[in-house]
């Protein structure tokens, strides 16, 4: 077996080639505009953008690769992040943290039940929902309003973005490897009626999935708001802009899946997403363009690294 | 037989819809044997043991192993009573590693505190591997990494690390090269040797022979015999499995004299095309006015012949081409030309199965039927032709979903029909149909053969080709094995020896 076999079959291989699209990204730009673009300090910008997208879209792992959707998670977002900006003023930080957590895992609980109980697909449910979240956040905006105080921006910069990114990342990744529930996702994905015929009770997975999946947006509301600061309430779907950032890095995972560790891909992808961003606006193009260019680069990305079959439906 | 009885079959009954795939099924297995479950496609063998290991709902009737009644859940549930099986499909998910998917279902052993201990799965799952000579598979690796062979040995890991007291191995050996092969027959052979039993499904006879200690026979869901392997020959087993007894009338009483009758104009000429996995070099020629027939086992690579003719063969080489000359490389090529196709995968290639009657007729008609259609033209023109095949319904507003086996085909039927088709290609066209709908079917196979119209015919059934075909090519292995023509000398064993 030759050397590139070899390293084709090991788990690290996926994580090796996601690491290898980084710096050749990383020398393109570089060598575009030398001055205006990754610098090690500007590195860590990009890093820190990432990591909050990449926690959303550790939790839209659980329900991508079941095969199901979730378009609630911008409306999620901006409700747990006006909550948070309430009850931070209420609580100090313990609000700040746990209740865009809790406000998170409640909705995800009300999307889970949604699903399971109504048996349309869950694209369906989560964007109807979504609307009754963006009304809500006028309303939580009504009271908390929308300004986080000064007090309370820790979470916005390093290392305490990083540490809470951090132990994100390492709660899903637990979750995937250590518990029933990162397998039986696993396997709904690849079957559902195999993981039902293997005893697997697919609606409570599904349920949890769901639960998760709000609760990690939650964990994203506290670097988003402590990152931005400020969050307006958002009404007649304009949340739905939200969604695609911790989608597309949860699409990497999907991609680069059958090597395993779905949270590094996630992570490495997002950074490559806020890297490629900055390139863009490091060489003045507008941010048309940028989305033009990194949708497609996400696009070619997953067509080279999944296994196209001739005939297939892909839905 | 002077081994104990370890699980008796009482009764063991099955319906899905009108299709009674298993009817009061009542047999014993062994201690220490091999017993083989032999019939045709549809025979009810893997609906039996789906059964049994909790795949699919008993019916009605009991299982009963070793002396308490069992009914399994899911596989899980039977693994937990004794019972495994290794399915005829991929049985291993991708996405989840080799270790996952052998205790997948079964993961709660490695459960401390609540949490999945991922090492200890690894571990064992990787001692079981070592102890099975599967070294090369590593227990941690994504199971995608492995090819559809190491996957089914995985899976054969999985089945009997347990030492179940029935293991069912359904069908698998296809899926296995000589060394697979040898490595599952070695299995089970320990499973009996521990005095447990294997039921063996296989179409394989010379497999059968030599690997089973007795076999049961099932045809159309019913229980025939059991055999001991020493009463019987494969000519013997062959004549069990396949002897139904067919009215003729159903059938074509015309026997031409094809050496002295000119043969019709050429309709479609397949010339060496080869699809990968699947058909080997396969050429024919089907004439106006004939019905060809192509048979063989399921997995022979005649169902992919009706998609080559039909231009939804994907990697195909080779080529199809009209008597014409014109070449046909893609579906709407073959429609525009007159061809049609009816797919034995009837509710996910052949309808829009949620969708009504109107809408699956007038669909490869609407291209005739102008820029805008009319509502009446096509309310009609559906109307027309599902009364036509006397099609069993409220209204053509009516869902397909809501129809039966049978309605279903002849909406497929009534769809070509009204497109006026000269070429019909019909994969399985009776399968799951009752005698009533097949006999009207063949009529309406039999009229258009004396229309002039080209049909060919894939089939399971021995029975429908010898009674309905002009020639029949039989296939084995992608390729084709041998050509009769109409007689009223030809049987079933002069198809089955060409097939096996």
């Amino acid at each position: 077996m030759g050397f590139l076999e070899k390293a084709k079959k090991s788990q690290w291989y996926g994580v090796g080639l996601l690491l290898v699209i980084t710096v050749l990204c990383w020398a393109v730009f570089k060598v575009l505009c030398p001055d205006t673009f990754g610098a090690p300090d500007q590195l860590l910008t990009y890093l820190q953008t990432g990591i909050i997208y990449a926690v959303g879209g550790c939790g839209l792992y659980f329900i991508v690769v079941m095969g199901l959707w979730d378009f609630s998670i911008g409306s999620v977002l901006v409700l747990a992040c006006l909550l948070s900006i309430g009850f931070a003023q209420m609580f100090g930080y313990p609000g700040l943290i746990i209740a865009p957590i809790v406000a998170g895992a409640l909705m995800g609980v009300a999307n889970g039940a949604a699903y399971i109980k109504l048996r349309i697909p869950s694209l369906i449910v989560t964007v109807g929902l979504s609307l009754i979240y963006e009304s809500f956040s006028v309303f939580a905006s009504d009271w908390a309003g929308t300004r986080l105080p000064d007090a309370y921006k820790m979470f916005g910069s390093y290392p305490w973005n990083l540490i809470v990114a951090l132990a994100a990342f390492g709660l899903c990744a637990f979750i995937l490897k250590y518990t029933k529930l990162g397998t039986y996702v696993n396997a709904i994905g690849a079957n559902e009626l195999t993981a039902k015929n293997m005893g697997v009770n697919v609606d409570k997975y599904k349920f949890f999935a769901f639960v998760l999946c709000s609760m990690f947006v939650g964990i994203m509301a506290i670097l988003y708001i402590g990152y931005g600061t400020a969050q307006t309430p958002m009404t007649g779907m304009l949340s739905q802009s939200l969604n695609f950032k911790p989608l597309m890095g949860t699409f990497f995972a999907l991609a680069f899946r059958k090597y395993g560790h779905p949270v590094v891909s996630v992570v490495i992808g997002e950074f490559i997403i806020a890297m490629m961003f900055a390139g863009f606006v490091a060489l003045g193009m507008p941010v048309t363009v940028n989305n033009i260019i990194t949708g497609a680069t996400l696009l070619i990305i997953v067509c080279i690294t999944t296994k196209r079959i001739k005939g297939a439906v892909v839905k | 037989m002077g081994n104990k009885l370890l699980l008796h079959a009482e009764k063991i009954d099955k319906r899905f819809g009108p299709t009674h795939a298993v009817k009061e099924v009542s047999l014993d297995f062994y201690e220490g044997e091999i017993h083989a479950l032999i019939g045709e496609n549809g025979s009810g063998k893997s609906t039996f043991t789906n059964m049994l290991t909790g795949i699919l709902p008993i019916g009605s009737g009991t299982f009963t192993l070793s002396g308490e009644q069992v009914a399994p859940k899911n596989q899980v549930d039977a693994n937990h009573h004794g019972i495994a099986i290794v399915v005829q499909e991929t049985g291993t998910l991708s996405g989840l590693t080799v270790a996952e998917n052998m205790f997948l279902g079964d993961e709660d052993q490695f459960i401390k505190n609540g949490l999945k201990d991922t090492r200890a799965m690894n571990k064992k799952a990787q001692e079981l591997l070592d102890a099975y000579g599967l070294s090369y598979i590593k227990a941690t690796s994504a199971v995608d990494m492995y090819n559809f062979e190491d996957r089914k040995l995985v899976e054969i890991v999985r089945s009997t690390y347990f030492d179940p007291k029935i293991l069912v191995v359904d069908e698998t050996t296809t899926a296995l090269s000589q060394s697979g092969r040898d490595k599952l027959f070695e299995v089970m052979r320990d499973v009996r040797a521990k005095g447990h039993c294997v039921i063996f499904i296989s179409h394989d006879m010379a497999e059968v022979m030599d690997m089973s200690d007795r076999i049961s026979i099932l045809r159309d869901g019913d229980f025939i015999t059991t055999v001991d392997v020493s009463e019987v020959d494969e000519d013997k087993l062959k004549t069990l499995m396949v002897g139904r007894e067919m009215g003729d009338h159903y059938y074509r009483t015309d026997y031409p004299d094809y050496a002295n009758e000119p043969a019709g104009d050429v309709a479609v000429c397949m010339e060496n095309v080869s699809v990968p996995g699947e058909l080997d070099e396969v050429s024919l020629t089907l004439h106006r006015g004939e019905i060809l027939g192509i048979g063989g086992l399921s997995e022979c690579g005649m169902h992919e012949v009706g998609k080559a003719i039909f231009g939804a063969s994907y990697d195909r080489t080779g080529t199809v081409k009209l008597g014409d000359g014109t070449e046909i490389n893609d579906i709407n090529t073959a429609i525009d030309h007159s061809i049609a196709y009816a797919s034995k995968d009837r509710d996910h290639e052949s309808l829009l199965i949620n969708d009504t009657i109107e809408d699956n007729i007038t669909l490869p008609s609407m291209r005739d039927m102008g820029t805008v259609l009319s509502d009446k033209k096509l309310h009609d023109f559906a109307q027309k032709y599902a009364e036509i095949m006397s099609t069993k319904m409220v209204g053509v507003n009516q869902y397909v979903s809501a129809l039966s086996g049978g309605n279903k085909q002849k909406v497929v039927l009534a769809r070509w029909l009204g497109k006026q088709s000269d070429i019909l290609v019909l994969d399985s066209p009776t399968r799951g149909i009752d005698i009533k709908v097949k006999a009207a079917i063949y009529a309406l196979m039999e009229d258009m053969r004396k229309q002039g119209k080209a049909i060919l015919i894939i089939s399971e059934e021995i029975m429908e080709l010898i009674g309905m075909c002009d020639r029949i090519l039989v296939m084995k292995d992608g390729k084709v094995n041998g050509e009769l023509l109409r007689s009223p000398e030809l049987c079933e064993q002069d198809l089955i020896a060409k097939m096996v």
